[in-house]
């Protein structure tokens, strides 16, 4: 009754004036109610703040690890060289509301967009920093005053053709992605002079990994970057006769004015490119598009072949409701733009790049842009429907892996083998503090000489030697098993010294000695008997050694010695992380693994700390 | 006493030998040869006949086809050497020879063993100088604001790992406010004018380390000294000292105190352990060239001489230390007689 509170005294003078006096104290009954020791322990436990907080955040963590995966499955060999080192956000397709209504060009390039409004002003948004000094968001003064016509965005690097055949790129330019051929500044010059001609009559503008390419309406292709990586010269038998261009990551394809495909590039043989379907060579094609590995080619009758290292799925072409008129390719997926006016996506749908949503339905689109996860569509209305990534909610890391994914997979991990490692250093310490416990003499000394050797081995560097030495041969999934048994074999000793203590003062007990003069059996008595009485006590030092184990592992994994790479853990997550450009740039890297980490061992500790009060209320009073 | 002091001490001998039988037959699980590696060089040199001769003697040489237990007893200096008369294994100082730096462990531990006894009496001494006052104000303000304050924040110190300590602590210290430099124990490609300044530049590069170390183990230290001396301070000699009208000072430092000293100095044992096992995660986050960085850098690069000595060096720490811990139980309360 001690809980109730008491009231205001006006409210409980009322109350006494028409339900007179308080019941409560008088009610002898209630007051000395029996309740099981059980019962009190749950009420003293459920009733503190701290444990319901500890329980609801825990509850919720465990959650998060436990369901989390079948949301967020880990595939350990995922990894994207263009979604490195993103802040979290999702701001990937979020176009300003300036040019929202008035889009005249999108350039999307890898986890960021450019728009060109109708009035001619440009605009950039998502992740556009590439390196700490280069941003693409810093549009150079003389790009933004120019009457611009077309973009395009590659990797690193955004191109811009303005009405007098200039050409602008910003961006990472340290590759030569603005190193111009010596015809092409000739011909700007030329153009500057107001001298317009055939040959730098720009009608396409395509950019990709470190390289760009121009197209002119009499069919001459301009290509210039980074000519270590990518292909970046044509072979004069197709040089005046391209129709169109589709820059996959460092090759090209064309469309020659006759309707043929064309592999124009000095790689032939070697390219996966050149190897162009058969079937493909009566036909007459009319588009072209490629993705980061693939090509593809639409016939005049609206088939579409594609061809390339398909590895993601690229040429599992939908059975389409009409024929395709215009094909657009992102990294991994086609977008089709099929002849009654919908839209058809294909390909890898990681990040649901190929889900049209059903908005689109029955508009009519004025044009399709199609960059590396993302799509926008323009309706001849204005309106601008984007799909695809918007972003990651905790970032990527250096390899370009979905931290959310990591944190949540490596919470599965660091938590199954705190708690296995906990059962097993349970078991172990049980029967050795029970031995040791009822038998006492020898067996106590010797249990007890060996529980100090053990007990007495520095607890990292010997785990971290256990974990060498044997590990050295193992694959991640033994591994992890293996540091599940070295952790439950060396921290049973605390468990072992309790248990035993709790032993020597319940053998004392006058129902042990009940039992054995009823003749129950040694073992019977121990375990069945005496141990049930530890099991409260044995409860909360096992929720304190979970919170201890998984920071062992954590500890160990941190250091290279637990759980190797790329299986993910909360320790391992950190691995790597303390040095000053990881710490203050790419923050997200360390500070969300830590923070639901730390979050995790406190809640622990709150639940266990409660616990220990509700088991043993003295303790309670400290 | 004596007699006391002289049979534990026998029983680390024994435990010791133990444990450094333990370890050294765990690395002869792994699968190295030594000879084999000292005669890679030579192979494409020699005729397959004769180098296998020079390889067998090179073998017979380093006693590599002696038993376990003489190869054990050899290293630890209680067997003759290969040449069957001089004994030369740990007992004799001889602590073997680092692959990793091509000279002996002994020259290799000297620098590295300064460095982290020089953190670890930092942080130990500000540790003990926080958490004890700390766990006192807390016991006799209990359930107080402070004391609460102090309960979360220490709940925070043994909760995180060190690592996470470390890498806020970075963040804020050294990213942030630029206060301290990030990792290393002195400044890159510095020429000392005199030895002040050195140990100046060592002082402000331990500085964040010897913090976060401390903040570390003020959670643990400082639970275990409040709830030692709410203990003390709810037994009846307080009431009766209060009673006869002492001093609430006297009450708390001479009677309640000196009490909850007995469990406090126990768990000072665990802490001893800690701050050599912690360093290894402190000193590789700042990358400081400690034992701990070592006997790490060591274990990647397979050098096992190098870790086995100073898994020794662990070992032998943590068994003094426990005999320290059981001498000075008796030394502060004289109701235990260790000796029995």
């Amino acid at each position: 009754m001690a809980n109730n509170k008491k009231q205001f005294f006006l409210v409980r003078w009322f109350k006494r004036m028409f339900l007179g006096h308080d019941q409560e104290v008088r009610d002898l009954l209630k007051e000395e109610q029996v309740q099981t020791p059980f019962k009190m322990m749950a009420k003293n436990f459920f009733h503190k703040r701290t444990v319901q907080v500890g329980l609801t955040v825990f509850i919720l963590i465990f959650l998060f690890v436990t369901v989390g995966p079948v949301f967020f499955p880990l595939d350990l060999s995922d990894q994207d060289s263009t979604l490195i080192n993103l802040p979290p956000g999702y701001s990937m397709m979020k176009l300003p509301a300036a040019i929202n209504g008035k889009v005249a060009d999108i350039a999307p390039g890898n986890t960021y967009g450019i728009g060109l409004d109708t009035d001619g002003h440009v605009h950039t948004w998502g992740v556009t920093r590439i390196t700490d000094k280069i941003d693409l968001k810093d549009i150079p003064e003389e790009v933004q005053n120019a009457d611009l016509v077309r973009l395009a965005a590659g990797s690193d690097h955004a191109v811009a053709l303005d009405a007098n055949g200039q050409l602008y790129v910003w961006g990472n330019t340290r590759l030569s992605q603005n190193k111009y051929s010596s015809d092409m500044t000739k011909h700007m010059k030329n153009a500057a002079k107001g001298k317009t001609s055939e040959e730098w009559d720009i009608i396409q503008l395509e950019a990709s990994n470190q390289f760009s390419a121009a197209l002119s309406s009499d069919g001459t292709l301009y290509l210039w970057g980074n000519g270590n990586m990518a292909d970046i010269k044509i072979r004069s038998k197709y040089q005046g006769k391209v129709a169109k261009v589709a820059l996959t990551n460092n090759e090209y394809i064309c469309l020659l004015k006759d309707g043929t495909v064309a592999y124009a590039g000095y790689k032939d043989k070697g390219s996966p490119f050149s190897n162009i379907p058969k079937d493909l060579k009566k036909e007459t094609i009319v588009d072209i598009a490629a993705t980061s590995s693939t090509v593809a080619a639409v016939t005049e009758d609206g088939r579409v072949y594609v061809w390339g290292n398909a590895v993601k799925g690229e040429n599992k072409i939908p059975e389409l409701a009409s024929p395709i008129s215009k094909l657009y390719g992102g990294r991994f997926h086609y977008t089709a733009l099929l002849e009654d006016g919908s839209v058809v996506s294909w390909g890898n749908n990681k990040y649901h790049q190929t889900e049209v949503p059903a908005s689109l339905q029955g508009k009519e689109i004025a044009s399709l842009y199609v960059g590396n996860f993302q799509n926008y569509a323009v309706t001849t209305d204005g309106e601008v429907h984007s799909w695809g990534l918007k972003g990651f909610l905790m970032g990527t890391d250096e390899l370009g892996r979905d931290m959310l994914t990591r944190v949540i997979n490596g919470g599965r991990v660091t938590m199954t083998v705190g708690a296995i490692a906990v059962i097993i250093a349970t078991i172990i310490g049980v029967l050795m503090g029970g031995l040791a416990g009822y038998f006492g003499g020898k067996t106590d000394i010797l249990i007890m000489r060996i529980s100090e050797i053990v007990g007495g081995l520095p607890f990292i560097p010997f785990s971290m030697i256990l974990s060498a030495v044997i590990g050295s041969r193992l694959d991640s999934n033994q591994k992890m098993y293996l540091i599940m048994v070295v952790l439950g074999v060396l921290s049973w000793v605390p468990t072992c010294r309790l248990v035993r203590a709790q032993i020597l003062a319940q053998r004392e007990m006058e129902y042990v000695t009940a039992a054995k003069a009823m003749g129950i059996k040694v073992m019977t008595i121990v375990f069945r008997h005496i141990l049930p009485n530890v099991l409260s006590i044995l409860l909360v030092s096992m929720t304190l050694d979970f919170a201890t184990c998984m920071l062992t592992e954590s500890t160990l994994s941190y250091l290279g010695f637990g759980i190797p790479l790329p299986q993910p853990t909360w320790g391992n997550l950190l691995n790597g992380a303390n040095n000053s450009v990881v710490i203050q740039q790419y923050w997200w890297r360390w500070v969300f693994p830590a923070v639901v980490f730390g979050l995790c061992t406190i809640c622990i500790n709150m639940i266990g700390d409660g616990l220990r009060d509700a088991v043993d209320p003295k303790s309670a009073e400290r | 006493m004596g007699k006391y002091i002289l049979k534990r001490c026998g029983y680390i001998v024994v435990v010791f030998l133990i444990i450094s039988f333990l370890m050294y037959s765990l690395y002869n699980l792994i699968p190295n040869d030594p000879a084999r590696a000292q005669l890679e060089g030579l192979r494409s040199s020699l005729k397959p006949a004769e180098y296998e001769a020079m390889y067998q003697s090179l073998r017979d040489q380093m006693g590599l086809n002696d038993s376990l237990m003489v190869r054990y007893l050899r290293w630890m200096g209680l067997w003759t050497d290969t040449d069957g008369k001089t004994f030369n294994g740990l007992l004799q100082g001889n602590f073997g020879y680092s692959n990793l730096f091509k000279r002996d462990v002994i020259d290799v531990i000297v620098d590295p063993m300064s460095n982290t006894i020089f953190i670890n009496i930092f942080s130990t001494i500000l540790s003990l100088a926080i958490t004890i006052p700390l766990g006192i104000y807390c016991a006799v303000h209990k359930k107080k604001k402070f004391d609460s304050a102090t309960q979360v924040v220490t709940m925070l110190g043994y909760s995180l790992p060190v690592y996470i300590i470390a890498l806020v602590f970075m963040f804020l210290f050294c990213v942030n406010w630029r206060i301290f430099p990030v990792m290393g124990i002195k400044t890159a490609g510095i020429e000392y004018a005199n030895n002040w300044e050195a140990f100046t530049d060592k002082l402000l590069h331990v500085t964040l380390p010897v913090i976060v170390m401390t903040f570390g183990s003020l959670g643990g230290m400082t639970r275990y000294v409040r709830s030692a001396m709410i203990e003390a301070l709810s037994m009846d000699y307080i009431r009766t000292a209060r009673a006869k009208g002492l001093r609430e000072k006297i009450v708390i430092y001479s009677h309640a105190w000196r009490n909850a000293l007995l469990p406090v100095i126990t768990s000072i044992l665990g802490w001893f352990l800690s701050i050599f096992s912690g360093s290894v995660v402190i000193e590789n986050t700042f990358s400081l060239s400690g034992m701990g960085a070592l006997y790490w850098q060591g274990l990647n690069n397979n050098d096992f001489e190098l870790v086995l000595a100073i898994q020794m060096f662990y070992s032998i720490v943590s068994l003094v230390g426990s005999l320290l811990i059981d001498i000075s139980y008796g030394l502060v309360d004289p109701r235990v007689r260790v000796d029995k």
